[in-house]
């Protein structure tokens, strides 16, 4: 059987209101990502087609879509890998509002990044020394195992739970809100651990396991999430909250 | 449809030097409307993000300030602005305690719990401080959390357009742009402007910033009047992966520390060619491995899509998985096996040095704008050290946030626009859907395959004249481009026209900047002239854009701290 020379991607396009799929033809080559072929088909067949992306090489995470069903960075997702029967269906993350075609809409996810404390409290200020803290220490171990989250939205689109509740303050969050309370150096603990305790936080998550199972980053949130469960039930039970 | 808004400060770019200028002006000034446009997400495009190397900062026991400047000066070719230079390597110091402190950045440590500062490649101390191999994601990540959380106003996916002046031309009144998304012209009044856009050479056929980069901000600084600097000053990283034609992944960067750590460079014949050109071989800077690269490719020694490979695997596979966890895993996923394998590498243009000319407190010649980031000339000189970047980036936007608060502290008013120039730049904006379609990519391919045979790596004198002729043809050629699709909603095709056009007027100044110098210096190199020239006798180039055209003239360097054959370190404390 000689290979294929090219592939159909079935494309989303439509706006808030509603799409539907078209197909597109697009030739395989060797080298080419998912990303490429969605660039393809704007240079070449589409010029209305929308979508987003910037860093192309994994760094920034705006190019995320689902792609056969499942959520992708598109820049480091190889064509050739995802074809399935000669097609692939390219469609916008979901758990989040459509702008057009394939842009979504994240300012929900980057609300909810705030509300679950995912920012730094400083305790010292620029005039201060930097703190000493050994590599190998517990907490920054912790800390460092959910550190590398580029926000890109893949795990909040995965999550079953976002999908039936959408007040879950969602992985991506909660993984950065346990990344701050392993830094020693932070002094927002309480209040974070409120922020994540109570309605759409942490407790929410059934462990389902599909932020880990399709993080790029090889990041676990279920177990930062997990976490977060053990430390907000020990602080109720020592009454700091 | 043009929209009116108001603010107090507007900062234009959300990478190191917008967020940091957002931040500083809410601190200094918490009562100010500070407004971010940006072209992409807010701290999710630019080039900042994308830093991997580090931080310069003079923090280690041993260092010194005045050993990081003379190291900038040194890299520089003796072309940086001193005072520039000298308050970014003062003021990274304070700046990285802030973004540990403050801001929440988690740098790499040493087992004993204090900074770690890695050695990086042209300089006489190990001062970078780095958290793993992602480090941008780490400050742009922490930058981005602290400005979200503030009261700023955003406006994401907002393409900057065009700097309104008011109708006399003495200062600035606001920013035209266009929200992306929606298509909607905005004119944007503000007290004091940032242009914090970045620059990003992606007029090359191999380029490693993110996507979205098109110099939009020295464009419209160019057409503003105002004059920029060391504009033939490119760098070109020396391992850009080359995947072939039709992929982004051709052109992103492969990083420095795979020659650091004993990577072969090897040409089409498997010949490792490097130290037939350089004793230091594959280890050699950035400039003359590019050039090397470069070399081999003009005389046809390359491999099947034309460059030379990379070859990592004598160093073990499993260590060189271990030590370059993240490059084996981006190449891994788009079908390269950079462990054990050979990888195609071509150089790739990385860092514009060149920029507006601005003062060490960022303030333009243009009354209300300031400067700061790759948009800003002066601090790096003929050559950018690595990890002197993203330490521009966040000192200068801080810097730029203070002054911006102050400036409007002082009542700095809201200035009329010139209205007739809002409606040319309308105008000019929507020009290509008054045009029947074209070949857009043919263009893109045509300029990126011309900087790069004749305004590259090595350039000469015919080459350049030849260049700024095909140049000017080629802005002709767009200009009578349209569009399929007259939508303005979210039309991608449309910015990559606008793109376009901003790529060719900056491509214009670098070939006339290139010309202009006749010497070799740095990542500017002159086949007809290799020689550096006297360093006592050092200009650098000074562009302009006249009503007569674009003009270009050299001014003498001020060695305001130190000259040629001078060292603010003495002798015995500077050898390494």
């Amino acid at each position: 059987m000689s290979q294929a020379k090219e592939a159909d991607l079935h494309v989303w396009r439509g706006d808030g209101n509603g799409g539907g799929l078209v197909r597109y033809a697009v030739p395989l080559r060797d080298s080419q990502t998912v990303l490429d072929a969605v660039t393809w088909i704007q240079r070449r067949l589409e010029p209305g087609l929308s979508f987003r992306f910037a860093c192309r090489v994994g760094m920034c995470g705006t190019c995320a879509m689902t792609v056969n069903g499942k959520p992708r960075w598109t820049c480091r997702t190889r064509l050739k890998d995802v074809v399935e029967n000669g097609r692939v269906v390219i469609a916008p993350l979901e758990n989040l509002p459509v702008i057009k075609d394939l842009a979504c809409d994240f300012s929900s996810f980057f609300g909810k990044w705030g509300k679950a404390g995912g920012r730094f409290a400083a305790t010292a200020t620029r005039l201060d020394a930097v703190a000493a803290i050994r590599p190998d220490s517990r907490r920054r171990r912790l800390a460092d195992a959910g550190i590398e989250c580029i926000n890109c939205g893949v795990c909040y689109s995965a999550c079953d739970v976002v999908r039936w509740n959408p007040a879950y303050l969602g992985p991506a969050a909660l993984n950065r809100s346990w990344t701050l309370v392993n830094d020693e150096r932070d002094g927002g603990r309480e209040k974070r651990l409120r922020a994540v305790a109570g309605a759409g936080g942490c407790h929410n998550c059934h462990s389902h396991q599909g932020c880990a199972t399709l993080c790029p980053n090889e990041l676990n949130p279920t177990l930062s999430i997990a976490g977060l469960k053990r430390a907000t039930a020990l602080a109720v039970l020592k009454g700091e909250m | 449809m043009l929209e009116r808004h108001e603010t107090d400060i507007l900062i234009l770019g959300s990478g190191g030097a917008g967020l940091f200028a957002a931040l500083h002006a809410k601190q200094s000034a918490p009562e100010l409307r500070v407004t971010v446009a940006v072209k992409g997400l807010m701290g999710k495009c630019g080039c900042t993000r994308m830093v991997q190397g580090g931080y310069n900062v003079a923090l280690a026991p041993g260092d010194s300030v005045e050993r990081h400047f003379m190291d900038t000066i040194q890299g520089g070719k003796w072309l940086p602005d001193q005072d520039l230079a000298w308050k970014l390597c003062v003021t990274a110091v304070t700046r990285v305690r802030e973004l540990e402190n403050e801001v929440g950045c988690f740098f790499d440590r040493n087992p004993d719990g204090t900074l770690h500062h890695k050695a990086f490649a042209g300089q006489t101390f190990d001062r970078t401080v780095h958290k793993g191999d992602l480090t941008g994601i780490e400050i742009v990540n922490r930058l981005m959390e602290q400005v979200l959380a503030l009261p700023v106003e955003r406006m994401e996916e907002h393409r900057a357009l065009a700097l309104i002046p008011t109708t006399d031309g003495e200062a600035l009144s606001g920013v035209l742009l266009v929200d992306m998304r929606s298509g909607v012209f905005r004119l944007v009044q503000a007290r004091a402007v940032l242009l914090a856009t970045g620059g990003g050479p992606t007029m090359y056929r191999y380029h490693t910033p993110s996507g979205e980069k098109s110099m939009d901000g020295l464009a419209m600084a160019l057409r503003s009047g105002l004059a920029l600097r060391d504009m033939e000053m490119v760098q070109f990283h020396p391992t850009g992966l080359l995947a072939g034609v039709d992929t982004w992944m051709t052109g992103t960067v492969l990083e420095e520390g795979l020659r650091g750590a004993g990577g072969h460079l090897l040409n089409g014949a498997g010949h490792r060619f490097m130290f037939d050109i350089d004793p230091d071989g594959e280890r050699a800077t950035r400039d003359i491995v590019s050039r090397g690269i470069y070399d081999e490719m003009r005389k046809g020694n390359t491999t099947p899509n034309g460059g030379v490979h990379i070859a990592m695997g004598h160093l073990g596979p499993d260590t060189v998985r271990r030590d370059f966890k993240g490059m084996v895993k981006r190449c891994a996923d788009c079908g390269f096996d950079l462990a054990a394998g050979l990888v195609e590498v071509v150089p790739t243009a990385h860092y514009f040095m060149g920029g507006i000319i601005c003062d060490t407190e960022t303030r333009t010649e243009l009354d209300g704008l300031f400067v700061a980031g790759e948009d800003a000339g002066g601090v790096h000189g003929a050559n950018r050290l690595g990890g002197n970047g993203v330490a521009n980036s966040t000192v200068y936007g801080g810097v730029a946030g203070d002054v911006m608060a102050a400036f409007v502290g002082d009542r700095a008013p809201l200035r009329d626009p010139d209205e007739d120039l809002v409606r040319a730049e309308i105008a000019r904006a929507r020009h290509p859907f008054s045009k029947a379609p074209g070949d857009l990519n043919g263009l893109r391919q045509t300029l990126m395959d011309l900087m790069w045979e004749a305004v590259g790596v090595m350039r000469t004198g015919d080459d350049l004249r030849r260049a700024a002729g095909e140049l000017a043809d080629l802005e002709t050629e767009l200009l009578e481009i349209g569009l399929a699709d007259d939508h303005m909603v979210f039309n991608l095709s449309w910015h990559d026209w606008l793109n376009l056009r901003s790529l060719v007027e900056v491509s214009r100044v670098i070939a006339a900047a290139a010309l202009s110098r006749e010497n070799s210096r740095g990542a500017h190199f002159r086949e007809d002239f290799p020689e550096p020239g006297e360093m006592e006798g050092s200009t650098y180039t000074v562009a302009r854009m006249r009503e007569s055209g674009l003009n270009v003239s050299q001014r003498p360097v001020s060695f305001s701290r130190v000259a040629p054959g001078q060292s603010l370190i003495d002798e015995a404390e500077a050898a390494p």
